[in-house]
C-alpha cells in the first residue's frame, strides 16, 4: 500500500468516527449510582488462610495415607497415595491461579 | 493541541485523590473527562447501538470506582479506561449475542464505485463491514481513536503482532475495494 492510499484510508476512518459523546447527563447518572467505597481489610483473608491451613494440617497430621504419599514421594515412588498426594497439590496450585486470575480481571 | 503527557498526569492526581480520600468529586472529574470516548467507543463496537452502549459505558465506570485501586498507572487511565469498557463489551455480547451487522458478507470481491464523492462514504461503510469482526475492532482502537499498537493490544488483551496483522489486513482489504476511488482520484488528480 503507498502512503497516499494509505493516507486516504486512515482520513476516510477517522471521518466515519463521530468523535466524542456529549455528557447529556450521563456523568450525573454515573454519580447518582455509585455505590459507597468499601474499605478493604486485609485480616479476614488472611486469618481464614491461617485457620483452613492449620485445620488442613490438624486433619491430615495422623492420616496415613498422607504421610505414606509424602515418603514414597521423597523416595521416587509413584505410588497411589504419592500420586494423589501430587493432585492435590496441583489442584490446589490450580484454583489459586483460577482465583489470581479472576482476582486480576477488569471486568 | 493537547499536551497528553499533562492529561496523564491530571488523571493519576485525580486517582490518587479519590483512593486516598474517597474524593467522590475527583473521580466525576474523570468520568466528565473520559465519558465521551468510552461513550464513543462502546457505540462504535454496538454499531450504533446507543442505549446499550451507554449502559456499559456506566458499568464500566462503576467497576472503574470498585477496582480503581487495581489501576497502578502503567497504562494511561484512559487505556485502562476502554480496557475495561471493551471488557463489559465482551462479557455482554457473550450473554446476549449484540446486534451486529454483518450486511455486505459472502459479496464479490470488489465493491461498485459510485460517481458522487458522498457515495464513497457510503462505499467505506460497507467495505468496514465486510471485514473481520477482529479487523473492525483494531481498526477502531488504532486509527479512530488513536491508540497506539501497544495501547490498542493492552485494551483488546491481544498480542502486539496480532494487532498489527490486523490492522495491515484490514488496511489492505479496504484499499482492494476501494480501488475504484483510487482509480478515479488518480485520474482526477492526472487531468
Amino acid at each position: 500500500m503507498n502512503p497516499s492510499q494509505d493516507a486516504m484510508i486512515d482520513a476516510l476512518l477517522r471521518k466515519q468516527f463521530d468523535g466524542p459523546a456529549l455528557d447529556e447527563g450521563f456523568s450525573r447518572r454515573v454519580m447518582q449510582r455509585l455505590p459507597q467505597r468499601r474499605r478493604r481489610v486485609a485480616w479476614p483473608v488472611w486469618g481464614g488462610i491461617l485457620v483452613g491451613a492449620v485445620a488442613c494440617w490438624l486433619a491430615l497430621l495422623f492420616s496415613p495415607a498422607v504421610d505414606a504419599g509424602w515418603h514414597d514421594c521423597l523416595g521416587g515412588h509413584w505410588s497411589a497415595p504419592a500420586v494423589t498426594l501430587l493432585l492435590a497439590m496441583l489442584g490446589m496450585a490450580v484454583l489459586a491461579l483460577a482465583w489470581g486470575v479472576a482476582e486480576a480481571d477488569d471486568c | 493541541m493537547v499536551d497528553g503527557a499533562a492529561e496523564a498526569r491530571v488523571d493519576r492526581a485525580l486517582v490518587a485523590r479519590v483512593l486516598l480520600s474517597d474524593d467522590r468529586a475527583a473521580f466525576e472529574q474523570l468520568v466528565r473527562r473520559h465519558q465521551g470516548m468510552v461513550r464513543a467507543q462502546l457505540r462504535r463496537l454496538l454499531h450504533g447501538d446507543v442505549a446499550t452502549a451507554d449502559d456499559l459505558a456506566q458499568e464500566t465506570f462503576l467497576l472503574a470506582w470498585r477496582k480503581l485501586a487495581q489501576f497502578r498507572g502503567e497504562a494511561r487511565f484512559s487505556t485502562w479506561l476502554y480496557r475495561i469498557a471493551y471488557s463489559c463489551f465482551l462479557q455482554a455480547s457473550r450473554k446476549t449475542p449484540l446486534p451486529i451487522d454483518r450486511a455486505g458478507e459472502g459479496e464479490a470481491e470488489r465493491l461498485p464505485a459510485s460517481e458522487e464523492a458522498t457515495d464513497l462514504q457510503l462505499d467505506f461503510e460497507r467495505a468496514m463491514r465486510r471485514l473481520s469482526k477482529a479487523e473492525q475492532t483494531v481498526l477502531l482502537h488504532c486509527v479512530q481513536m488513536e491508540l497506539s499498537h501497544e495501547e490498542a493490544a493492552y485494551v483488546l488483551a491481544m498480542p502486539l503482532g496480532t494487532v498489527k496483522t490486523h490492522a495491515t489486513r484490514g488496511k489492505a482489504k479496504l484499499k482492494t475495494w476501494l480501488a475504484a476511488w483510487h482509480e478515479a482520484a488518480r485520474v482526477e488528480e492526472a487531468s
